[in-house]
């Protein structure tokens, strides 16, 4: 059903003939047929998908837990704070460490949340809750943020799927889960390389001549086991077809981005990440979340966080200055987080553990009010002593930015409600 | 087209009487009899006057839904030709038994279970786990040991998980005493007791207690790492030594003396002591058991009890007619309302008594009429359950077997066993086309589509293009050269790919388009591709 919506979309949205093949025709003479919808629901469906288009979502996800010390919540005046320096921000009176000199500049548009809280210590557990808001429960398989964000407010008229991971497979990170394989993202390991297996092995020539075969002998099985299976069966040929032929492809080719805006985000993965994420954004995409990994530094925090911020901190200011000047970051709400906090005491190894008492998030964009700070910790930053935030608020939080019902049920498979969000509220000091 | 109720119900009972009286007098239960039985009384729960029943399947749709059913793969063009000229009346079930006697019969289905238990791992390590569990229970597939048998052996596992595939499922779930009471029940019960973990559950009759009595079974288990020179694996492992912890927390993964229920209105506090109770018949254990005398005993109550047997069969007859009795595959009990209950407890009770012996389940199943029924697309809310078999996606790895068989392709790793892909090793394309098409088999089958990379990997990936790349000595290339004439290499490749003829339309634009093309290499390359790429390719029917 919702893929048929789908595929009906692209023929209503665009009002023409996509491609070389008629979907409207086989909607019309497969889904009408089956009784899958009328031309109402087609239509209802399309228009309330036209009404909330229009937000998206990056995620920046910190692999490993991200020190708060050596990144948004620096203490040097205490032992705990280590070595890490404070420096000042484009805002008067908000200081942030040392080695995110390029996000201190566009401290305007970012609002830190230092007192974020939650109970959960394991990278595993704490990774997937910080993906679904939820604790992994055997037995309901959860949608993943950016799957529901998709299957929220996703343009199901776009040639791109409505959402795409940068990074590799996240373990716990989440998919499609009770909604479907459909809202699973759309893995690519890097954005150096294109996604694999876009290049037809023929001429163009011959790949649709090759389709265009495919399609005429499959009646046969169409007669016999029902239209159903073969018509969803061509619409996701078409649709992988489409968007390997399409020109949006091009939103994975960073080799068309101009060279200057290449240096200003930096080298590296995760800096071409970020500059995909963006074009991605600008192609229609909904929800992209760039991995960087390797923020789990049980051992030399300082020297480790150094490395580590360097690859992040340019990418992502000029992620959030590239957004503004096109215009975009009123409707994209960017937002870094990584699973759990750092131990505020240095462990012999010069290293950090596990704390996920106190840690830090922070938002930019769709609306944020930027230049401020969300709660603190205690001196000794131990303790959250001021506003604290639960993981279900921040996950109310970016629903509500993103002009999404975090109380919306989902029905899982086996028919049981599940919101959104169970709980939590939203952060509203964020909005005004 | 459809056989209307009226005269189906008729041969029916008359095979139905035919059979009692052959039957009657033998101990085992009866393939056929039972089979018989189970579609009489599906008939009479399930179907009225108006229900349109798809007609038997022709040999070539049973042949292909065998194969891939029983050994997830399609059969050879001289098995299916093999098959399709055997005169005999009894071929389906000879057939069926025959398959059942391949050890790809065992591997196949440890493969499913494989994906059953791994799907819900908790983390990706687990992984480690896989090999061992597959060879195990493959073997025990192949020997037919009782499923109680097997089910008892993954309850009460210890031991290094490579070694031992029984492990698996502690290993899935990190030794995690709630997660792997939660696993235990749902895989080998069907009943997913565990939301009643932090409250009493929603939609049925179980209690916060129930979970954690059944809990109470398993808190001395564990899952550490086992540090060797030579190797680095995990290993599960229970202590019945004193703990000095008094709770042990979800999250972890070291045992503890006895489980403790958490206090919701004090969750700082350890928690009540749980005695070991099972929530099906109240039968319990003393605290301060050993934890062999624990598992032991859970494992004998469990795979005694009646939904012990229901809870396979509901899936079974899900894998093989297309839906399960119940609503879903591993969420049913008591509280739940079965289609044709009846039959689905008739099949239950027999199974129980032949010795919970899958072989014979499946044999049962496959010589059903509601298993031989041509399939139609999976019925709407309003349509009638089991009056056709249902269209299946095939898993990775029947997908997987059936390009090799119909490209004619060998596999790295296959073994003298002529198991596929049998040995362990990294970075086998089997295993990255797992990773692109596998997905979670318990998950209802609806909710399970094709995605974009799948297609894109067919469609353009290096594995296909392989078997059509003209600089290689390809099957095709190979069938190009030796069959001359169009028409004939066109039935082959259908034979081949889709197990049976070409009808004569297909044949004719087929044949059209080996005309249009002059390159008469590049037209079957392109057919054998298109063939491949079809939904009928990808489907079981």
């Amino acid at each position: 059903m919702a893929r048929l919506q789908h595929h009906t979309n692209i023929a209503l949205h665009r009002g023409h003939v996509v491609g070389r093949r008629d979907f409207l025709r086989h909607v019309a003479a497969t889904g009408l047929a089956a009784g899958a919808c009328n031309w109402t629901d087609v239509i209802s469906a399309s228009a309330e998908e036209l009404r909330s288009r229009g937000m998206a979502c990056i995620l920046l996800w910190m692999q490993g837990g991200p020190s708060q010390f050596e990144t948004f919540s620096p203490k040097p005046k205490h032992d705990h704070g280590g070595e890490t320096k404070a420096i000042s921000t484009s805002v008067p009176g908000i200081e942030i460490s040392e080695h995110l000199p390029h996000c201190a500049k566009v401290m305007d548009e970012l609002a830190i949340i230092r007192s974020m809280t939650s109970k959960e210590g394991n990278h595993q557990r704490a990774s997937y809750l910080l993906h679904h808001g939820y604790l992994p429960m055997g037995g309901v398989k959860f949608p993943t943020l950016g799957a529901n964000v998709a299957h929220q407010i996703g343009d199901a008229s776009h040639q791109l799927p409505s959402y795409v991971r940068i990074g590799g497979r996240l373990p716990n990170g989440g998919n499609g889960g009770f909604l479907g394989v459909e809202y699973d993202p759309l893995v690519l390991n890097s954005a150096e390389r294109m996604p694999q297996n876009t290049k037809p092995r023929t001429g163009l020539d011959r790949y649709h001549r090759r389709l265009e075969l495919l399609d005429s002998i499959q009646t046969e099985f169409a007669a016999s086991v029902g239209t159903q299976v073969v018509s969803d069966h061509r619409k996701l040929t078409d649709r992988a077809a489409e968007m390997i032929l399409s020109p949006s492809m091009k939103a994975f080719d960073l080799e068309q981005e101009p060279q200057k805006v290449r240096e200003e985000y930096g080298s590296g993965n995760f800096a071409s990440g970020c500059q995909m994420a963006r074009r991605l954004i600008e192609h229609g995409v909904t929800f992209v979340e760039v991995v960087s990994n390797g923020w789990d530094t049980h051992q030399d925090v300082f020297e480790r966080t150094k490395d580590l911020t360097a690859q992040i901190d340019q990418p992502m200011a000029t992620l959030i200055t590239d957004l503004k000047r096109r215009g975009m970051l009123d409707r994209t709400l960017v937002v870094w987080m990584g699973e759990f906090g750092r131990t505020p005491r240095i462990n012999p190894r010069a290293g950090r553990d596990h704390y996920p008492k106190a840690f830090n998030a922070v938002l930019a964009g769709g609306g944020v009010q930027g230049g401020q700070v969300i709660g603190s910790t205690n001196y000794a930053g131990t303790e959250v002593d001021e506003r604290p935030v639960t993981v279900n608020d921040l996950f109310r939080t970016i629903y509500h930015t993103l002009d999404i019902d975090p109380d919306h049920e989902n029905v899982s498979k086996i028919g049981r409600p599940i919101k959104l969000v169970d709980g939590g509220e939203v952060v509203e000091e964020l909005f005004v | 087209m459809a056989l209307t109720f009226r005269s189906s119900t008729a041969a029916c009972l008359v095979a139905f009487l035919l059979l009692v009286g052959i039957s009657s007098g033998i101990a085992a239960p009866s393939i056929s009899g039972v089979a018989k039985r189970v579609d009489v009384a599906i008939t009479s729960e399930v179907f009225d006057e108006s229900t349109e029943l798809a007609p038997r399947c022709d040999d070539e749709t049973f042949l292909r839904r065998a194969y891939l059913d029983i050994v997830g793969d399609i059969p050879t063009p001289e098995a299916a030709v093999a098959f399709l000229l055997d005169p005999a009346a009894d071929k389906r079930a000879r057939l069926v038994q025959e398959l059942l006697d391949e050890p790809h019969y065992g591997q196949n289905w440890a493969r499913y279970w494989r994906d059953v238990v791994f799907y819900r791992a908790q983390e990706p390590r687990a992984r480690i786990a896989v090999n061992a569990m597959v060879v195990d229970l493959a073997q025990q597939l192949n020997e037919n040991v009782g499923w109680d048998q097997i089910a008892s052996e993954f309850i009460t596992a210890r031991g290094d998980v490579r070694e031992d595939g029984h492990t698996a499922i502690v290993m899935a779930q990190d030794g995690r005493t709630e997660e792997t009471t939660a696993e235990m029940s749902r895989i080998f019960l069907g009943i997913q007791i565990q939301c009643a973990q932090c409250h009493d559950h929603p939609y049925d009759r179980w209690k916060r207690e129930q979970f954690h009595e059944l809990a109470a079974f398993f808190p001395r288990i564990g899952v550490r790492q086992v540090r060797e020179v030579t190797k680095r694996s995990f290993e599960v492992y229970a202590s019945d030594r004193y703990s000095q912890r008094q709770r042990k927390q979800n999250n972890d993964r070291r045992p503890t003396a006895e489980h403790r229920m958490p206090d919701l209105n004090h969750p700082e506090l350890p928690g009540a002591v749980m005695k070991p109770k099972f929530f099906l018949t109240s039968a319990s254990l003393p605290l301060a058991l050993r934890d062999d005398e624990r598992r032991e005993q859970l494992a004998e109550w469990l795979t005694e009890n009646e939904w012990f047997s229901i809870a396979i069969v509901n899936r079974m007859w899900a894998e093989l007619v297309g839906e399960p009795f119940y609503p879903a595959i591993d969420d049913i009990g008591p509280d739940r309302e079965p289609t044709a209950p009846t039959a689905m407890k008739l099949l239950a009770k027999k199974f129980a008594e032949g010795g919970h012996d899958i072989k014979w389940l499946v044999a049962t199943i496959c010589q059903t009429d509601a298993y031989q029924r041509e399939a139609r697309p999976r019925r709407g809310p309003t349509g009638t359950s089991f009056a056709a078999n249902v269209p299946q996606r095939l898993r990775s790895d029947q997908l997987y077997n059936a390009l090799l068989t119909a490209m004619g392709g060998e596999e790295q790793g296959s073994n003298a066993r002529g198991y596929r892909g049998a040995n362990r090793g990294s970075a086998r394309p089997r295993d990255a086309f797992d990773e692109l098409f596998g997905y979670d088999p318990s998950e209802p089958r609806e909710g399970i589509s094709a995605t974009i990379p799948q297609s894109l990997a067919l469609m353009n990936g290096s594995e296909v293009h392989s078997y059509l790349n003209p600089a290689k000595q390809t099957l095709l290339r190979k069938l190009t050269r030796e069959i001359d004439n169009n028409e004939a290499l066109i039935v082959e490749l259908y034979l081949r790919c889709f197990n049976r003829e070409p009808s004569d339309d297909e044949l004719a634009r087929a044949t059209a388009y080996c005309y249009e093309v002059s390159k008469r290499t590049e037209a079957f390359e392109d057919l054998l591709w298109v063939l491949v790429n079809s939904a009928e390719f990808q489907h079981r029917r």
